[in-house]
């Protein structure tokens, strides 16, 4: 059976038949990712750094596995223009309303001036409160919290259609408590600058 | 090519070529009506306000070109995309761009790419997203959508169908 498909894959070569369609998986820190790809003809699932799919013309679909330099040669213009990775960031406001505490508010200038060296830099301000009140009061309020950071930006200067509010309410409290439990760690303002 | 085919082609480009006279007949007297179907686009998915975008360029090189219905624009870093716009990329080119829920989309030379469906809830992280890529190279790092249901990212070529379970993956397509 393998010499028959071996046969078939030097025929395949000779007849200088290039697939029509590669999918590459890349490696990925900490819990390796996966694809499956599928066409009319079967599928495959790719599972480990590097495996490779190729699809024939015909769909049919064979798999393999590339060497990491390789896939740098043949990928290099696609893999040089990735954006650097978002920075995060973390202001805390004080109780109840939308004022951030001092610190924060110092931050801010640091959040700027990273979001525009940036080319097309963007900011996302995701507002979270702790547990206090209910889930719609707590949407409404991390989303008031997040529009006035957003202010503060725009009023400093920062392109409006680059700078997004989002309210997360209590979905994503840092320090995991009970309903209605007031707690500063989780009233605060995540900031992404990508 | 045989016969047969390239008359089809022919055939085609003729066809084409009276689609796209007569598109343009109707869209350069009146520039107005696209913008106000793209602004009744944008009325159900604006998050915040003044805020249409679902992604936005982070490197153009060479010869980018944002296609939105009729209109052809060239990419600048910083500029937006919407939700079926494609993006071609000429020869010696490349583009990144992020898409709202934090997906990365790099373009090689010679790709083209339609942004079919892209739909992201920032306060649930619910949405969809399907690429339709027709030819050259796009590496894609998935984002919030693809953490939370990943069943709902998909990338189709020509050939495939490409599911996503994880994050990193490059796809090359050679019409």
């Amino acid at each position: 059976m393998n010499r028959i498909l071996a046969a078939v894959a030097v025929a395949v070569l000779m007849t200088g038949c290039a697939p029509t369609t590669r999918v590459v998986l890349l490696p990925q820190d900490g819990m390796q990712g996966a694809v499956d790809v599928q066409t009319r003809r079967g599928s495959a699932a790719l599972e480990q750094p590097y495996a490779v799919a190729s699809v024939y013309p015909g769909q049919s679909l064979s798999t393999g596995q590339m060497e990491p330099k390789a896939v740098q040669q043949r990928y290099r213009d696609v893999l040089a223009v990735q954006p650097a990775p978002a920075q995060r960031f973390t202001l805390y406001f004080e109780l109840g309303g939308a004022h951030l505490t001092p610190e924060s508010t110092d931050e801010l200038t640091e959040v700027l001036s990273r979001a525009s060296a940036r080319p097309g830099g963007e900011i996302f301000v995701i507002g979270h409160t702790d547990t206090v009140g209910s889930t719609e009061r707590n949407d409404a309020l991390s989303l008031e919290r997040a529009l006035a950071i957003r202010e503060m930006f725009i009023a400093r200067g920062f392109d409006p259609a680059r700078v997004e509010a989002i309210g997360r309410g209590e979905r994503e409290l840092i320090v995991p408590t009970a309903d209605n439990v007031q707690e500063p760690r989780n009233r605060r303002a995540e900031i992404i600058v990508r | 090519m045989n016969k047969k085919m390239s008359c089809r082609m022919g055939t085609l480009g003729a066809i084409c070529v009276l689609a796209c006279s007569a598109a343009l007949a109707q869209t350069t007297p009146a520039a107005a009506p696209p913008e106000t179907a793209a602004e009744s686009d944008r009325a159900h998915v604006v998050v915040t306000p003044g805020d249409a975008r679902q992604g936005t360029f982070k490197t153009v090189q060479g010869e980018v070109t944002v296609v939105r219905g009729n209109a052809r624009s060239a990419a600048v870093v910083g500029g937006g995309v919407l939700t079926t716009d494609r993006i071609v990329t000429g020869p010696n080119s490349a583009a990144a761009l992020t898409l709202k829920d934090g997906t990365m989309l790099s373009l090689g030379p010679d790709s083209a790419i339609d942004l079919a469906q892209f739909q992201f809830d920032p306060t649930t992280h619910d949405g969809n997203l399907a690429i339709s890529m027709m030819r050259g190279t796009l590496r894609v790092v998935t984002g919030l959508i693809a953490k939370l249901r990943p069943e709902r990212v998909t990338v189709t070529t020509p050939t495939s169908v490409i599911g996503v379970r994880g994050t990193d993956f490059i796809v090359e397509e050679n019409p």
